[in-house]
């Protein structure tokens, strides 16, 4: 009896829904899990044992130096940034997030561009200072140029998370370390670091992630990685079982990253401290300390943000009366259509489901939290390829029905992909803003006699203005970067602007990829710049 | 009986023991009932398990012979025809006062709702901040806007929780007063929810004391004080 009370309380239009969309989220990731216990044929016996060695080399080489190169610059500028005030430190705690509005790809092949043998550095060594370089030392298209490229437009994940993690939660135990004696440096190793573990764990994994996502950047430089392979056992073999077999290898090697992540955080979770704490006051450093420490700032805003940047507007300018066209205006029409409806779409399904997980807490709506948020971690590559297995089905079924609709040369395939892996975005906004309204004002809302329906409409989503419109700004620079997805899955005959400035750049046309990067780079800085400085210093006041 | 609550046990999902254990109480019509226990003896607990907002493993509730809770019946919160003040009045911050007040009169002509918006406007004496929002009153007002709310589509029981608890002292005293007067006045069937035994004795017809989620004991505004059976609760009215 109690059962079926209980059954009939949760059994409601949001719990149907949210179930539905959990399914389908799932469902993808169980193929992938399921195909990899799957017989095998040749072709997976080749990779197995002559290229798979080269796969994980290659895979685990970049994600072990990037880790510990993001955690170098990411931390020490986090450190540096909070606890000192020198020249331009202001300007330097926002713009040195910057880089993320560079997508690894662009800076990738606008490094490639600038480093080459006719590219501005050695052209102008050349021509006026009469040098020639060894051109081994200029090579960036090697497994260190990716994590050179890596380390540069992802170190801002460390750097922004360490950063808020020392001002706002371990600012009192640092300043009493300070206090007692300890010197700046003891205490940033002795109290700081590690204090702040689980935080520089938690980013650096999503540097991680980022890593294992791309596609771009090691398919630019040529290096064989669990991404490209995908997509040539795929495009070349044609040969969707092995492919989803890598793909079930990359997510095993998700699965360890995520299990290394959780012990080395410890037992000890952030700790939410109260949002009074008082934030640290920096130290005045006086003379060429301060320089030192603007130098290094500026080094590491120079060639992770002005130079790239520099480059492409160099080449925007050469290029713009070629390239401002009519169909650079499709392409970018492409862009914000596709991440506009998939944001609404994401934002919608994501209020179903945090508005479901709210109003029922128990274990079940804990792990559809967990579901949610599961796309995130798996690498675009394995999303795609699962994505195309599960539409040939669908099409082959509906093909039986004489139907008349294919749904792999429309952007359902692709809009269906981007759902999945970026609903957890859209999620963690949407469920913050719920947290943060509380519940009081919707059980009022009830109590007044309004339904649930009702309450949604009139009263949480008012009142989550905010949190919906930066989920909804999140999620639509993501998609506008995004690339692997987007060039498996596009139908043909559409473009974006990531996937054609990515076309152009491995056509050797890398000046005419310039302005669509720009367009891209300058969506995603303004996001930011709304983000952290608007939100800090609202913060601060 | 305008309300009779059987037997109603409750454990939160997390917690390791009932909060609330075989709580019985019968109210008259009209009658106001108040509340009193320690911080954390389960006060709001009941308020919310009344009100819908929490699903109890068992008991009965019937308001007006209406079965609303039973073994193999709930009634959601808002079919309940329960209307609640709460401790911060949660009052919905981007509406006025008029909206505020409006927004639980349904299935009414428009002009019948502006009828009774005034009708609430006149009882709270607020007629001229109609248009204000929710940050834009003191908390005295924003307190009697909250009662108006839930006022306003008639429901056949009321429920405050710590109604007084936001306002300063003075202020507590002179409100106090006030609500008892305009309950009577309305005739409405209400419980609150309080600590403080001055405000209890102030407003209710009877208090009911809890403690860890039972309750002790049950005293009419004229001292008597019954023994209460922790069974099954048999009160005798005094009215
Ligand atoms: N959502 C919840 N989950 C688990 N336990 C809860 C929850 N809400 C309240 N409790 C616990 O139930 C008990 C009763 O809480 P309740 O809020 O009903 O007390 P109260 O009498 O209203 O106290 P106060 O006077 O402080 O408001 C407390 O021990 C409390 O910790
Ligand atoms: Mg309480």
């Amino acid at each position: 009896m109690q059962l079926i009370r209980h059954a009939k309380q949760h059994l409601n239009i949001w719990a149907i829904l949210s179930l539905v969309f959990v399914a389908v989220i799932l469902f993808p990731n169980l193929l992938i899990g399921f195909k990899f216990f799957t017989e095998p044929n040749e072709n997976w016996e080749h990779i197995k044992f002559y290229l798979m060695r080269d796969y994980i080399n290659n895979t685990a080489t970049i994600l072990i130096f990037t880790a510990i190169l993001t955690i170098l610059i990411g931390t020490s500028l986090a450190w540096l940034i909070i606890m000192y005030e020198f020249p331009l430190r202001g300007f330097f705690r926002w713009g040195l997030i910057l880089p993320l509005a560079i997508p690894p790809y662009i800076g990738a092949y606008t490094y490639h561009g600038l480093l080459n043998y006719t590219g501005v550095i050695q052209t102008t060594l050349r021509n006026t200072f009469d040098i020639q370089v060894n051109q081994s030392y200029f090579n960036i298209m090697s497994t260190q140029g990716a994590v050179f490229i890596f380390t540069l437009f992802l170190y801002p994940y460390v750097y922004t998370i360490t950063k808020s993690f020392f001002q706002y939660q371990s600012a009192s135990l640092i300043e009493n370390a300070i206090l007692l004696g300890s010197s700046p440096t003891s205490t940033f190793f002795r109290v700081a670091l590690p204090l702040s573990r689980a935080t520089i764990v938690g980013s650096v994994t999503l540097v991680m992630l980022e890593v294992l996502n791309d596609y771009g950047v090691v398919s630019y430089f040529g290096i064989q990685t669990f991404s490209t392979a995908i997509f040539r056992t795929w495009y070349g073999m044609k040969d969707l079982d092995s492919a989803l077999k890598l793909a079930g290898t990359l997510m095993f090697i998700v699965i360890v990253v995520l299990i290394l992540e959780k012990m080395l955080r410890g037992r000890k979770r952030y700790s939410y401290a109260s949002t009074k704490v008082r934030p640290i006051h920096p130290k005045r450093l006086k003379g060429w300390k301060g320089w030192l420490l603007f130098a290094y700032s500026f080094a590491i805003f120079s060639i992770a943000f002005l130079v790239p940047l520099a480059q492409l507007l160099y080449w925007a300018f050469m290029t713009y009366e070629t390239i401002w066209s009519q169909a650079f205006f499709q392409l970018a029409k492409n862009s914000i259509f596709v991440a506009s409806i998939t944001s609404t779409i994401i934002i919608s399904i994501a209020l179903i489901i945090a508005n479901f997980t709210r109003m029922h807490q128990s274990l079940f709506t804990k792990l559809v939290s967990r579901v949610t948020t599961l796309g995130y971690s798996i690498p675009g590559a394995a999303i795609a390829i699962a994505i195309i297995t599960i539409f040939i089905s669908i099409d082959t079924f509906l093909a039986k029905w004489d139907t008349g609709i294919v749904l792999r040369t429309s952007l359902v395939m692709l809009i269906s992909a981007y759902v999945i892996r970026f609903l957890a975005i859209g999620y963690n906004s949407v469920e913050a803003g719920f947290e943060k309204i509380g519940n009081t004002f919707t059980e009022a809302s009830r109590l007044l006699g309004a339904s649930t329906i009702r309450t949604f409409f009139m009263v949480d989503l008012p009142l989550m203005k905010n949190a919906i419109a930066a989920g909804f700004i999140l999620v639509f620079v993501d998609i506008l970067k995004e690339l692997p997805l987007t060039l498996f899955l596009q139908p043909f005959n559409f473009a974006t602007l990531a996937t054609q400035a990515f076309k152009y750049a491995n056509d050797e046309r890398v000046q005419e990829a310039s302005i669509a990067s720009l367009l891209i780079i300058l969506i995603s800085a303004t996001a930011i710049f709304i983000f952290h400085r608007v939100l800090e210093k609202k913060e601060a006041n | 009986m305008h309300v009779q609550i059987e037997d109603l046990t409750f454990q939160y999902r997390n917690a390791k023991t009932p909060t609330i254990k075989n709580f019985s109480l019968s109210i008259d019509k009209g009658e106001i009932i108040s509340i009193l226990g320690d911080s954390g003896s389960g006060k709001s607990t009941i308020l919310r398990l009344i009100a819908g907002l929490e699903i109890p493993q068992s008991g009965t509730i019937k308001i007006d012979g209406k079965t609303i809770l039973s073994h193999t019946h709930f009634t959601p919160p808002e079919k309940r025809g329960v209307g609640m003040v709460f401790q911060d009045y949660a009052l919905f911050p981007h509406m006025t006062v008029a909206k505020n007040i409006m927004f639980g009169l349904r299935n009414m002509k428009k002009a019948e709702k502006l009828a009774r918006l005034e009708e609430m406007l006149e009882l709270i004496n607020l007629k001229d901040f109609k248009n204000r929002y929710p940050y834009e009153l003191s908390g005295g007002q924003q307190q009697r806007v909250a009662l108006a709310r839930a006022l306003a589509p008639a429901p056949s029981l009321l429920i405050f929780d710590e109604p007084f608890s936001n306002l300063d002292a003075s202020l507590q005293e002179k409100i106090r007063g006030e609500l008892r007067v305009l309950l009577k006045q309305t005739g409405i069937t209400s419980i609150f929810v309080t600590h403080d035994q001055a405000d209890a004795k102030a407003l209710a017809d009877r208090i009911v004391y809890i403690k860890n989620g039972t309750i002790e004991r049950i005293v009419s505004s004229t001292s008597l004080t019954f023994k209460v059976n922790r069974a099954k609760e048999k009160v005798l009215t005094i009215q």
